[in-house]
């Protein structure tokens, strides 16, 4: 169980799940609050993980992915919004197709665990 | 000139497995499907077509990042088809395919198809609802909720949704050319657009918007009834889908909706119980807000019930 939604405001980080479980190229949203969305995503790209807000900046808040974990487009090159079709760099977040081009997803920060767990830190 | 409304949408997908899935789950029966695409029906034949992103068989579409790649509509007749190859011949290319559809663009840069309608007639009652009083009641030992695991089916292609640069211009062509009439409108968004063959508040709707945003916003099927409509999309969700806006009831048009992110660059809607108009129905004017755009809205949660073994403050832990 995550112990904090990173919007929340308070300090603690929300425990997501083991490092190892997001290979290359794949997604993984994150329930926070527990209301049935995802509040974030986590993806991996480069051997790298990011963390990224479920929140489209085309509408104020909106769901991206269209199916549980489905935030990528079919050969993970682009963080994808399946509401109209925007497409995101996933190294940077910033939009390079689409209604919502040139702005950008707001990043969670992520830092790993001492037991190999992804924690999302809250926003400073 | 009688179009009776849409037969088909036929998209340009990144993974047609993906998308196949997506539409069965959705309630569409699946047909001639083969690796590189194929037709998902809904009761009546009408239906949404796809193809891999890079199949040559499929037209261009009418801006980047669109997966829309045709719209096709039926008529009753070829006199009709006849007709509209004549009328929009004056100014644009009408090109004859094999299988007797016309195939031309309309001004925003969308493909527009004709055909024969594929839509076969079918008699199957809608949701019909015990209200006191009323004149028209279920019969008597019908049930209101089918048993559990009864299956839904989408009943017919009802409309598709545009993000179009021009907005003035692109309801001149389907007013002027194609003989559509406006039912209401969104000022400063556009207006809902119904053919000469249908009663049905609309079959497209226009949305202005910049020339990046082009393509489709949403499209949708009807559905036997508000229940019905409602029940489906449950399940969609359960399955993982990922709702975009809704359950609720618009105001113009009066169709329940609900709508869900989708693998086609737009949203794909369930909707019930749309008004129908005739030509002595006067249009109606709102600004678009959240007030003017639905009667109500709710939001999904998952089943609970209170009662022995609930927690003290039910499913509010
Ligand atoms: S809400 Fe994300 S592209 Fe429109
Ligand atoms: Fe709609």
């Amino acid at each position: 169980m995550p112990d904090q939604d990173p919007d929340s405001g308070a300090s603690a980080s929300a425990r997501l799940c083991p490092e190892a479980e997001i290979v290359e190229g794949a997604a993984r949203g994150f329930d926070l609050g527990e209301d049935g969305v995802d509040t974030m995503f986590v993806v991996r790209t480069g051997g790298v993980l990011r963390g990224w807000r479920n929140a489209c900046p085309h509408i104020d808040g909106a769901p991206m992915a269209w199916r549980k974990d489905a935030y990528l487009n079919a050969d993970g090159s682009r963080i994808v919004c399946h509401a109209h079709g925007a497409e995101f760099l996933p190294e940077t977040g910033l939009c390079v197709s689409g209604p919502c081009l040139g702005r950008s997803l707001t990043s969670v920060p992520l830092t790993l665990g001492v037991d190999g767990f992804v924690l999302a830190e809250p926003r400073k | 000139m009688k179009i009776i409304g849409l037969d088909s949408l036929v998209f340009g997908v990144e993974s047609v497995p993906d998308a196949a899935r997506f539409l069965v789950d959705y309630g569409l029966t699946p047909v001639d499907i083969t690796a590189s695409g194929g037709r998902f029906e809904a009761l009546d034949g009408t239906s949404i077509e796809i193809a891999h992103q890079a199949d040559p068989r499929l037209p261009r579409p009418p801006a980047p990042g669109c997966r829309l790649r045709a719209t096709v509509m039926g008529v009753n007749d070829t006199d009709t088809l006849a007709q509209i190859a004549a009328e929009l011949g004056r100014d644009r290319e009408v090109r004859k395919l094999t299988d007797g559809s016309i195939e031309s663009v309309d001004d925003s840069g969308f493909v527009l198809r004709f055909q024969v309608t594929v839509r076969r007639p079918f008699s199957l009652a809608g949701e019909i609802s015990n209200a006191p009083g009323s004149p028209f009641l279920r019969p008597i030992n019908s049930l209101g909720v089918p048993p559990l695991g009864t299956i839904i089916r989408p009943r017919t292609l009802s409309h598709v949704v545009y993000f179009v640069p021009d907005v003035l211009k692109a309801e001149a062509f389907y007013v002027n050319r194609l003989g559509f009439r406006c039912t209401d409108r969104f000022t400063g968004a556009g207006p809902f657009l119904q053919p000469g063959g249908s009663l049905d508040h609309h079959t497209h709707f226009l949305i202005g918007a910049p020339p990046h945003m082009q393509g489709a916003e949403h499209f949708t099927f009807h559905f036997g009834g508000p229940s019905e409509m409602i029940a489906n999309g449950y399940r969609f969700a359960e399955k993982g889908y990922q709702s975009f806006w809704g359950p609720g009831r618009h105001i113009l048009g009066s169709n329940w909706f609900w709508y869900f992110n989708s693998p086609f660059g737009c949203h794909i809607e369930m909707d019930a119980d749309m008004d129908m108009h005739d030509a002595q129905w006067k249009p109606r004017e709102a600004s678009l807000g959240a007030d003017t755009s639905q009667t109500f809205l709710m939001k999904m949660r998952p089943k609970w019930s209170p009662g022995p073994g609930t927690p003290v403050n039910g499913d509010y832990a």
